[in-house]
């Protein structure tokens, strides 16, 4: 499939779409927090994926290449002034679209409000660490990765991953306590 | 877990357990996926970049003030550099000119109703912001309308658009008067109900939609994405409908088509819809004067 995907036959672009859509649109979104922003950044990386089609290896699994892919662009949007300036807003948009995927039904609307309304102050505390924290915690803790995923990821070594690691749990640890109280 | 898991800090635990505690990634609106794997598979994702980006071009810009550079030449050639500069200057005095001169009339915000926040490239602006929205509201700017809600926006005598409530959309550029008269622009869901005015004869709108493309070159029609598909009301003139520009079917008025999401299924004409044969003239109404105005 990827060496017909290189050759960019539709089929086989259908079928890579397929199986890396959803792995794409999720990193994004653990990584930015906001729907809409990832579905753009979902759009920006396969814009890139099919620029760079001639370069896909088909015998290594692209997937360290897309999340690579997915990282820089998210990068990017980090760092550009437009997404700086949402952030000092928070979108109720948003907020709607938390509270409507909270799935806790047993403690009613009042405990999905207050969820929602936690899980705002989570994704503010995220956004004030500096990038090489935020990045570290959230492919960690929220995605999943191991250290070393990590390291390879950012280009660094893994001590130095598992330090920094360390080092953003401690720093987002006290922005919560600041804001939460707990 | 790491080794190092067990010297967390009771604030690190903290923060650890509220990352885990994270709701999953949403899924994403189908139909912004459906119309990005047709143009991921088809290769349209890169003539659609293209596009966007020459809709950025087009864009105006404010010129950036450069820093002068100065450059020791013999005298005898001085005279000549500066009859150049005189020249160059002429020529890009001339271009910002023509294309001043050639800018269509302005989006003008000419109504938002409801109450509610929008989203313009991502940021809140509350509907009642009335400046604001207005200001935010500018070529390929893209504009999520809250639920309840409606905006109007208007080009003197050249065209309005009502971009009905929940519509996620991008703002297109405004025609211009003698060159770059087509412009462009995306629905990714919702509806956007379009009149023209005289000073959009010989302009073509080409809008793009998960599964649709639409040619607009003069008419009173209503864009309509839902989750199965697009559907397109003719109220007034003729529109080109097709799922891309090899497939491009005239639409007659009164009539609608609609195109699947599903590519299988295949398209289906029919009268316009009831609902659009009553909003649509009170749209091209309550716009009249907008697009009957002096510029």
């Amino acid at each position: 499939m990827l060496d017909r995907a290189r050759r960019r036959d539709p089929e086989a672009l259908e079928a890579f779409f397929e199986r890396y859509f959803e792995p794409v649109h999720s990193l994004a979104y653990r990584l930015i927090g906001e729907r809409a922003a990832a579905e753009d950044l979902a759009q920006e990386v396969f814009l890139k994926v099919h620029r760079a089609l001639d370069t896909l290896d088909p015998g290594r699994d692209p997937w360290p290449w897309l999340a690579t892919i997915v990282h820089n662009a998210c990068r990017d949007l980090w760092r550009s002034g437009a997404y700086r300036m949402g952030r000092r807003s928070d979108s109720l948009e948003d907020d709607t679209a938390r509270a409507e995927r909270i799935p806790a039904p047993a403690v009613g609307p009042e405990g999905a409000m207050l969820a929602s309304e936690r899980e705002r102050h989570v994704r503010q505390a995220i956004d004030r660490l500096p990038e090489s924290l935020r990045e570290t915690v959230l492919l960690y803790d929220y995605q999943g990765l191991n250290h070393l995923e990590v390291a390879r990821m950012l280009g660094i070594e893994h001590a130095a991953a598992r330090k920094r690691h360390s080092r953003a749990l401690d720093a987002l640890g006290k922005l919560l306590h600041e804001s939460i109280g707990h | 877990m790491s080794a190092h898991d067990d010297d967390l800090s009771r604030d690190a635990e903290h923060a650890r357990a509220a990352l885990t505690a994270l709701a999953e990634a949403p899924l994403a609106t189908p139909s912004f996926r459906a119309r990005l794997k047709r143009e991921f598979a088809s290769g349209e994702i890169e003539r659609t970049a293209a596009l966007r980006a020459a809709t950025d071009t087009l864009a105006p810009h404010a010129p950036e003030p450069q820093r002068p550079h100065v450059v020791a030449l013999p005298r005898r050639r001085v005279g000549e550099v500066w009859r150049w500069v005189a020249a160059a200057a002429a020529v890009l005095v001339a271009g910002y000119g023509a294309v001043g001169l050639n800018a269509g009339p302005a989006w003008r915000l000419v109504s938002a109703t409801g109450q509610g926040v929008a989203t313009v490239d991502g940021r809140p602006v509350a509907m009642n912001h009335v400046d604001e929205l207005m200001a935010a509201l500018a070529p390929g700017a893209r504009v999520r309308v809250p639920a309840g809600c409606r905006i109007e926006i208007a080009s003197a005598r050249t065209l309005a658009i009502q971009m009905v409530a929940e519509t996620d959309a991008t703002v297109p550029p405004v025609p211009g008067r003698w060159f770059r008269r087509d412009v462009s622009a995306e629905i990714r869901s919702g509806e956007w109900r379009i009149t023209t005015g005289p000073a959009f004869t010989g302009a073509r709108l080409a809008l793009t939609t998960p599964s649709a493309r639409v040619e607009v070159t003069g008419t009173t029609l209503a864009v309509i994405c839902e989750p199965q598909g697009t559907c397109v009301c003719v109220f007034e003139g003729r529109v080109r409908v097709g799922r891309d520009r090899t497939d491009m079917v005239m639409v007659e008025h009164g009539h609608r088509r609609f195109l699947f999401v599903d590519e299988q299924r295949a398209p289906e004409s029919a009268e316009m819809r009831p609902a659009e044969a009553g909003a649509l003239p009170a749209f091209q109404d309550s716009m009249s004067h907008e697009m009957s105005g002096g510029r």
